[in-house]
């Protein structure tokens, strides 16, 4: 996942490239589509890119759009507080995210809007002092360069990447891919309008401070790829070998299906598209049963519908992959916006006491090693795995550096195989690890039943104390194992090392602005380290406990209103811890976690001090 | 109920039924049902029939949901599994996708297929899932002790519907016709032989098959759905039945006062597998989806 080193004294040298832009404009502008473009672009010239959008759920209207993409040389965790540079494709909807330009960073926009602007409707009455302004007729230089102003996108994006001196190479390729593919006659009118756009940029005499260094070199072995989570996670699933897929369109996982319904198929795989997600788990439990990798994907309101059929993947012992790709809620909630409420439900979910694996990747290429790894767990621990993605790690963007080799296991069964001719078969037979010798349908002699009924050993239906109780020892134990699962980080601390003032406990996309706001405490001098728990269930609770032990105080950041991941710490090891809880609708600010650190920092080092 | 011609004694025809092999389809769990229930007959038929065809037990998997009838994969000797209250379709779905070698016949009842499980029946009928379903219409909840289905008639006093069942029963048979099945008939309890030869020929059939065998509940329907009130109405399908035409379908599906037994429809169609691999061809994949599917012995 993220690199093994743990000494990030400082955002690397004071040469490195760390430059956030932003594209702000109406649906229909073409900003998303400017902000893939920058991304890819900046991404093949060897930058580290994160990237995340923000749309309105209406696919036609007036919605804001902002594409926000940070560029660095060095491996970077989140988006940054401000961006130095803004460009402005409506200023109605630009002018409101003025104020997150820095000093001395870039406002570029329309200077000369078609209709009359109102008193104040312009952009240039909110530009801040210290800000530099660069007004240019990106509406006119695309209807000189390609007769119309559909390319005003590229072109404000070409202005812009000759005010910064950036190399053409990379835009002019990956402009030709994008448009390409749908016609070489789009692609050509915006390779125009982007060499237009480019001349007006680099002749314009530059007054901000942005400054673009040369891109940094992969230091690790792989191929380097810029991909988003949901992205990354098809990628896990396919280099696992996935081979069944079942699902029900619904936001943020929709891309997921999406991108398999495309790669499954050449592959000689099957997808299908179920009637609702009561069958999509259905038949992925179906599918398991039979012996395939089958998986699908949800995100919480399709999850709620799945919970009876997760408890039948549980007593009979079936794997099954679920991905799970977090929203607002409850009930639809917020399709567009991001969140981590779903953890109490991906946890605890389902009837009666139903234990299941529920592993939460921290970042794009978490996402990556968690999918694939889910197989190996579902299949290895005979049991429903629960992948918890959210909308701002699904459709984020990173540069992610992946093993020319899948790194994993394409078969983890532990198979049962007769030895003898009367030999009787037990599904659920006693063992050491307690996981029982599997026979799938088509293995010889190893016919069975098996059932949502409690059972006894053979798979027969049996309700006495003394089996209830053996069977929930059971389900219950081997998922123990699961903790030193191999190959799979299931919790890591980042920062200083020995007794500590500040611990960050985090989980999900929140682990990126834990990282950041650690850096930024312990460049103030505050003693800070931060865990990431990858595992939410079967819970670590030795390493986390450990890693509390070091802490004078905890502090948990997420993004729902309980503190749902507070909660599961404590309850699985009753010490407290000061939650961080936030319904911001967007990604958590890096400026609170940095702000509660000084706090609590304070707190530790006078804590007679206090009233 | 028909009178039989000469004596049955029960040595010879245990003798009979060991020296078939049917026994061999059965597993060592007795049924749990009700003495008279007709769903003994179904255990008897489909033995037969797998013991006829020689499906082989390992390559031959029965899914349930909830119900009296959903107990039957117990009472089986192949693989079996025993699911949700309604859900035995999409799990059936996802074995048959998982592994095409797989013979898939789901059993269940009329309120597990037709009240909670309601919403898979056309998609599983639409896609024409390679697999069998064999439908125990007794129009009766019985597992839960007797209370009003989806299928009972009008005017049924049950301990939910006390006074009188006001909802108009639903019609399976039109049902899964109008949503694009590709073999539907329908069999009776109490012809245990017309039943056998009606379940041979929905597991030969290749592509989505539903059987509705209507058959009484001894314990909670003493009034509407009795073996002598059914013996008296079912008739047989008419010489002159098209089984090619689903509107002839249709309209002898729509004779419920008189339930006609036979074939019904039969059309022969891709598979949603055999679809599945066609995509798989038009997107440049080099070898089939999965194994090759076996020709059955009909």
């Amino acid at each position: 996942m993220s690199p093994a080193t743990t000494d990030h004294g400082g955002k690397g040298a004071m040469t490195a490239t760390d430059i956030q832009i932003a594209i702000c404009g109406s649906a229909g502008d073409g900003t998303i589509a400017a902000g893939n473009i920058l991304r890819n672009a900046l991404a093949t010239a060897g930058y580290r890119v994160i990237s995340f959008d923000v749309y309105p759920p209406e696919i036609r209207g007036f919605g804001k759009c902002i594409s926000r993409l940070r560029i660095t040389t060095e491996q970077a965790y989140s988006l940054k507080e401000k961006s130095d540079c803004l460009i402005s494709l409506d200023d109605s909807h630009t002018i409101p995210h003025v104020g997150e330009v820095r000093d001395f960073g870039a406002v570029i926009f329309e200077a000369k809007p078609v209709a009359q602007v109102p008193e104040g409707g312009h952009i240039t009455a909110h530009v801040r002092p210290g800000q530099i302004p660069y007004g240019f007729s990106i509406r006119e230089i695309s209807e000189q360069a390609t007769s119309s102003n559909r390319s005003r996108n590229v072109v404000a994006l070409a202005i812009m990447a000759g005010l910064f001196g950036l190399d053409k190479g990379p835009f002019r390729q990956t402009i030709d891919s994008t448009f390409g593919k749908k016609n070489k006659k789009v692609a050509e009118v915006n390779l125009d309008a982007f060499e237009t756009g480019y001349a007006v940029g680099a002749a314009t005499f530059k007054l901000d401070s942005v400054k673009f260094g040369p891109p940094g070199k992969s230091v690790r072995q792989g191929k380097v790829t810029i991909l988003s989570g949901n992205a990354a996670t098809v990628r896990g699933l396919l280099d696992a070998g996935i081979d069944c897929y079942f699902g029900y369109p619904i936001t943020p996982a929709t891309s997921i299906m999406e991108r398999l319904a495309v790669e499954m198929p050449k592959r000689g795989k099957r997808l299908l598209q179920t009637e609702d997600e009561i069958s999509a788990i259905a038949a992925t439990v179906g599918a398991g049963y039979a012996g395939a990798r089958a998986a699908t994907a949800t995100s919480g309101p399709g999850l709620a519908l799945m919970m009876e059929m997760l408890g039948l993947g549980t007593i009979a012992e079936v794997p099954a992959v679920v991905l799970v790709s977090q929203r607002g809620g409850p009930s639809t909630g917020m399709p567009t916006k991001t969140e981590q409420s779903d953890l109490n439900a991906a946890v605890y979910g389902s009837h009666g006491d139903s234990p299941r694996i529920v592993i939460a990747p921290t970042n794009v290429e978490g996402c990556y090693r968690c999918a694939g790894k889910a197989f190996e767990m579902a299949e290895a621990y005979q049991t429903p795995v629960i992948v918890l993605l959210d909308l701002y790690l699904s459709n984020r963007y990173e540069t992610v550096v992946l093993a020319n080799e899948a790194p994993f296991n394409p078969d983890c069964n532990k198979r049962w195989r007769r030895t003898e001719r009367d030999e009787v078969y037990r599904r659920f037979a006693a063992s050491d690890d307690q996981i029982s010798a599997r026979a799938i349908p088509g293995d010889e002699g190893g016919m069975h039943v098996v059932t949502g009924l409690e059972h006894n050993e053979l798979g027969r239906p049996n309700d006495t104390p003394e089996i209830h109780t053996a069977m929930s020892v059971k389900r219950h134990d081997k998922l123990k194992a699961a903790l030193r699962h191999p190959d799979f980080t299931i919790c890591k601390r980042f920062g200083d090392d020995g007794p500590i003032d500040v611990g960050l406990l985090g989980w999900g996309s929140t682990f990126g602005e834990c990282l950041e706001a650690m850096f930024m405490a312990r460049a103030e001098g505050i003693r800070c380290a931060a865990m990431k728990v990858v595992m939410l269930s079967p819970f670590p609770a030795d390493p986390v406990a450990e890693f509390m032990d070091d802490c004078k105080a905890v502090l948990v950041p997420e993004l729902n209103f309980q503190g749902q991941f507070a909660r599961l710490v404590q309850a699985e090891l009753a010490r407290p811890v000061v939650p961080l809880a936030k319904v911001s609708c967007g990604p958590m600010r890096v400026e609170d976690i940095v702000e509660e650190i000084r706090r609590l920092a304070a707190q530790v080092h006078q804590p007679l001090a206090a009233e | 109920m028909t009178i039989q011609p000469k004596p049955v004694y029960l040595d010879e025809k245990l003798d009979e039924v060991r020296q078939s092999g049917r026994l061999d389809y059965r597993s060592k769990a007795l049924p749990t049902w009700c003495p008279g229930c007709g769903y003994f007959a179904m255990v008897e038929s489909l033995t037969a029939v797998l013991n006829r065809m020689q499906l082989p037990h390992k390559d031959t998997v029965i899914v349930s949901g909830i119900g009296c009838a959903s107990r039957f994969p117990f009472f089986i000797s192949t693989y079996g599994i025993h699911t949700l209250h309604g859900r035995a379709l999409p799990v059936a779905t996802g074995i048959k996708m998982a592994n095409d070698r797989l013979h898939v016949i789901v059993v269940g009842g009329d309120g597990d297929g037709f009240a909670i499980g309601g919403g898979h029946v056309p998609h599983a009928a639409r896609r024409n899932v390679d697999i069998t379903y064999l439908l125990f219409d007794n129009g009766v909840y019985g597992l839960t002790k007797g209370q009003t289905s989806p299928t009972s008639v009008l005017g049924f006093r049950t301990s939910t519907s006390p006074y009188e069942n006001p909802d108009r029963p639903l019609n399976p048979l039109l049902m899964v016709l109008s949503h694009g099945a590709s073999w539907v008939g329908q069999a009776y309890a109490g012809k245990p032989d017309h039943l056998t030869e009606m379940i041979a020929a929905a597991v030969a059939h290749r592509g989505f098959s539903y059987l509705n065998i209507l058959s009484p509940c001894v314990t909670f329907d003493k009034t509407e759905r009795t073996y002598s009130n059914l013996g008296l109405q079912v008739a047989d399908l008419p010489a002159n039945h098209d089984s090619t035409n689903v509107a002839m379908a249709m309209a002898a599906a729509m004779r419920t006062d008189h339930p006609l037994l036979g074939l019904y429809y039969k059309e022969d169609r891709p598979t949603l597998n055999e679809n599945l691999d066609s995509l798989a061809a038009k997107a440049g994949a080099g070898t089939p989806a999965a194994g090759k599917k076996p020709v059955r012995a009909a």
